[in-house]
């Protein structure tokens, strides 16, 4: 059987999953943000086996990918330094903790 | 043979990315995790390039299994604790969520099998000139947002790292 659209969407919803696993689950700030980035990638897996495999013309699911990486990197950056901060402040980054929302 | 051989090519990758995914959520120790993910990055550019999106593929190398890990491992580095392996703990909601991710999943599965998608396929000759000539054309509105996106995180980032305002 040769692999089609399907065999990606459910390589994707998996990752998807797996990713939401670790965003939920997880008590480090810094491993959250890794589960972010998978469910990401996730997506877009779907951008580009839909621009692979549905009779499309032109690159538009890829160019949407390009956007996609690029506000995807942005935000991991942020998210790492927001992440930098908190620890600075309060010496922990376990989610768990931070539940005070006056500094 | 060479769709034999482009099956065997799709599900090793498949293995590899979802392996090491399982590895990120599941492993005990937070630098065996970000080394977990940079590998999983990896098998998704594989998997670009095996989708004929060459450029796509050679982007996930550059931008997340090298930029991307570095920053994680860094983020690591500056909030670790103490002397020892920095842990990778579940929090105490790890049962919903595990039933979240079911649910999810099972939702998931039933709406791909369920879909009906036009057959047909696109493999364009040339990605870097297709997105670029798109990129420069039609999209050229969400290139400049995109730019002026990356400035304000450049700034943010810079700004929330520094502290505020004595260092």
């Amino acid at each position: 059987m040769s692999i089609g659209l399907y065999h990606c969407l459910l390589l994707a919803a998996i990752l998807f999953a797996i990713g939401l696993y670790g965003v939920l689950s997880k008590r480090n700030i810094i491993a959250i943000l890794m589960g972010v980035e998978l469910m990401l990638n996730a997506v877009n897996i779907n951008f580009v086996a839909f621009n692979r495999y549905t009779p499309v013309s032109d690159l538009t699911g890829q160019l949407m990918t390009v956007f996609a990486i690029t506000v995807g990197v942005a935000e991991v950056a942020i998210g790492i330094a927001l992440a930098y901060r908190i620890y600075n402040d309060r010496q922990t980054i376990n989610v768990d903790k931070l539940d005070n929302m006056k500094g | 043979m060479s769709e034999i051989l482009g099956t065997l090519v799709f599900y090793a990758v498949t293995v590899v990315i979802l392996g090491t995914a399982l590895g990120v959520v599941l492993s005990k120790n937070l630098v065996h995790s970000a080394l977990l993910m940079t590998a999983c990055f990896i098998g998704i550019g594989v998997l670009f390039i095996w989708l004929n999106a060459d450029f796509l593929g050679a982007m996930e190398f550059m931008l997340y299994s090298g930029g991307v890990a570095i920053l994680v491992v860094m983020g690591i580095m500056l909030t670790k604790r103490q002397d020892g392996a920095p842990g990778n703990p579940f929090n105490v909601r790890s049962l919903p969520a595990l039933a979240l991710v079911v649910l999810f999943l099972a939702i998931m599965f039933l709406v791909i099998m369920n879909s009906v998608v036009p057959a047909g396929e696109f493999i364009s000759p040339d990605t870097v000139n297709g997105l670029a000539d798109m990129m420069l054309n039609t999209y050229i509105l969400p290139f400049e947002i995109a730019a002026t996106l990356l400035l304000a995180a450049l700034l943010g980032a810079i700004i929330l790292a520094k502290g505020d305002g004595k260092a």
